[in-house]
């Protein structure tokens, strides 16, 4: 087959192996700048996933120590690494770097247009990892969450009710943009705990109308909490234990990694159980408040489908297509007997072409991994003093956490933050011994 | 080749920071500039506060934090300082004669800690000296977000109040509106 060019006879033949040389050189050059890229990605993001293992292992000061660095890079992986120092920083009750890191975390998730320009074009077309990450919905209002919980625990109200307040709009993302509003209040049932803060709130400021008017919401929004959503239970109660418990969902991938979806379902999560708290080697009496107020797996189900997803999936087709197009045209030409060197670059550039699409059209998989599954709010009453506190899990294999000499101020009241894990039963003595924080040895090479 | 090469430094001269892109919507040291100078401005040439000036001679004032009232927009510690601590540190440098200004207990107990770090004077100690007025500011907003934009409608005020006998002595107050619209990335 000729074609016609310019009054240039170009041999079609000829001119699609030069275009496919070319596609040749060109993935070449694509390939090399992503494996330069992933190698660079994957040393700083390996540096934070061993922090987030130390935190599991519960060596704080070691996971802040790593986190501290990587929270000042203002790279992709900012807010997510200012999260991370967020969880393990509250965790170890240094409430001011904790509420640093959050705040941090805070400013970037709520600005608008982070990911235009360049970024968006990278993201798009070679890797979306490249993009700053701000985490999915849910994750974004616990982060507003967090940083409200750090100011309460200060007992700066005033802050803490505007970042519960934050934590509600951040669900908004979920909403059907055809119904908005009328889809707000479905979403927001789902995160009662930031309308429980918010009444919590709004009391300790002296607004018992506005507090009343937040507990409402909590009780309209899900019946199942109204026994925890009563304004006198929370004016009453001088001591809040605030627990998270198990793990949130994760983030994997299907359809050669490019949708994005997360595991545990709800149906094979097994179910949240009811906490109970023991102060002074007694039993406190906290039956219908020791509901979970939330399941992080079944808010994360609520993701919806994004334009980039599109775009993921469109490559990664186009990808296959041009894999089994170069595939079959190799096949093709040697059943005829007569595949040349030129067919050889035609096969190669468009199976290059096709796999360069697909690697660029992985999802991102990154997540905030200190996330929990659940969240208790455990208000209670106790003479001021100081008192042995034990919050366990007895369906879950007498999962527990002690802590000797929690303080009850004689005014006001006192927060407490819990993160469960098996491996941190206690008993713990208040107050925590503050995290040395020093340099990182530089690891042999 | 070359066209490959340029995009490829177009994308990596445009591939800004975390902090350097994207709009807010929270208050910004632009904001702090502009409303302090307007305030102090203000609070320096108002009728009412140079006759009270004139009447009982230089104004004892207590300099409070910003009272955060906004919707969903946290105030940090340090920048509900600088609100009100600006205001007086503008008013102080152009009338240094008519105002004596007193810290609050807190903010003087924390910046005395760290006095000789910083190099400057805390100023009388809030417990020996007895203020007349209270410099206050409220920061007030209504706010919106969903999936397209995040938008701030603040209203801040600031009160000069006699503590005595809670009279108004002199308000002002700065408006302004912000918004960050979202890109399918965001």
């Amino acid at each position: 087959m000729k074609t016609k060019c310019n009054n240039i006879r170009i041999s079609w033949h000829g001119f699609a192996t030069r275009i496919c040389i070319s596609y040749l050189r060109l993935s070449t050059l694509i390939w090399g700048l992503l494996i330069l890229a992933g190698c660079q990605q994957s040393k700083s993001f390996k540096q934070g996933e061993s922090a987030v293992r130390y935190y599991f292992d519960g060596d704080f000061p070691r996971a802040i120590r790593k986190l501290e660095p990587l929270s000042q890079k203002t790279d992709e992986n900012y807010v997510l690494n200012n999260l991370r120092l967020g969880s393990a920083a509250l965790t170890a009750y240094e409430l001011d770097e904790a509420e640093a890191a959050f705040l941090r975390a805070w400013e970037v998730i709520n600005a608008g247009g982070v990911n235009s320009g360049g970024r968006a074009v990278a993201a798009v077309w070679i890797d979306e990892k490249l993009k700053i990450w701000k985490g999915e919905p849910y994750e974004r209002a616990l982060a507003s969450f967090y940083l409200g919980l750090t100011y309460y625990m200060r007992q700066d109200y005033n802050n803490a009710r505007g970042a519960f307040e934050n934590a509600l709009f951040k669900l908004r993302d979920y909403a059907n943009p055809d119904k908005d509003r009328s889809d707000y209040s479905q979403q927001e049932s789902t995160f009662v705990l930031a309308h429980l803060m918010l009444g919590r709130c709004q009391l300790r400021l002296g607004r018992e109308d506005l507090a009343q008017q937040a507990f409402d919401d909590a009780k309209r929004l899900q019946p199942r909490l109204s026994g925890l959503a009563e304004p006198a239970i929370h004016a009453e109660s001088n001591v809040l234990l605030v627990v998270d418990f198990g793990y949130g969902p994760r983030k994997v991938t299907d359809y050669d990694g490019a949708i994005v979806g997360f595991a545990p379902t709800p149906n094979t999560a097994g179910y949240l159980p009811k906490a109970r708290v023991i102060v002074n080697q007694f039993d406190y009496a906290i039956d219908g408040l020791n509901e979970p107020t939330l399941d992080t797996i079944a808010m994360a189900q609520d993701r919806r489908w994004q334009s980039i997803d599109t775009i993921r999936t469109v490559k990664t087709t186009v990808g296959t297509g041009l894999i089994a197009a170069g595939a079959g045209y190799g096949i093709y030409r040697g059943a005829k007997g007569d595949f040349e060197a030129q067919d050889a670059a035609i096969v190669g550039g468009l199976i290059a072409a096709g796999a360069l699409l697909k690697v660029t059209s992985q999802a991102d998989v990154r997540q905030w991994e200190m996330v929990p599954r659940s969240i208790y709010l455990l208000p209670l009453k106790l003479p001021p003093g100081t008192h042995d506190i034990t919050v366990s899990f007895p369906e879950m294999n007498g999962l527990h956490q002690s802590w000797r000499g929690l303080v009850v101020p004689p005014t006001g009241e006192s927060t407490y933050y819990m993160r469960m894990n098996r491996w941190w039963p206690g008993p713990f003595s208040w107050p925590p011994a503050r995290v040395q924080i020093l340099p990182e040895p530089q690891e042999k090479k | 080749m070359k066209w490959l090469a340029c995009l490829i430094a177009l994308l990596a001269v445009s591939c800004k920071s975390a902090v350097q892109s994207g709009t807010s919507t929270a208050l910004d040291g632009v904001d702090l500039v502009r409303m302090t100078d307007d305030m102090a401005a203000r609070i320096g040439s108002d009728l009412q506060v140079n006759q009270a000036i004139q009447v009982s001679g230089p104004l004892k004032i207590v300099v409070t934090p910003v009272v955060n009232q906004l919707r969903a927009e946290v105030i940090p510690r340090g920048a509900a300082n600088a609100f009100t601590g600006r205001v007086r540190a503008l008013v102080s440098k152009h009338a240094p004669d008519r105002f004596i200004w007193i810290m609050n207990r807190d903010a003087f107990y924390d910046l005395r800690s760290r006095e000789r770090q910083l190099q400057i004077d805390a100023g009388p100690n809030p417990d020996t000296v007895q203020p007349d007025y209270a410099l206050t500011a409220t920061f007030s907003s209504l706010g919106d977000e969903n999936r397209k934009r995040r938008e701030q409608f603040y209203v801040c005020v600031f009160e000069l109040t006699n503590i005595q006998t809670r009279a108004l002595l002199w308000s002002g107050s700065y408006e302004i509106k912000k918004e960050s619209v979202r890109d399918f990335l965001d």
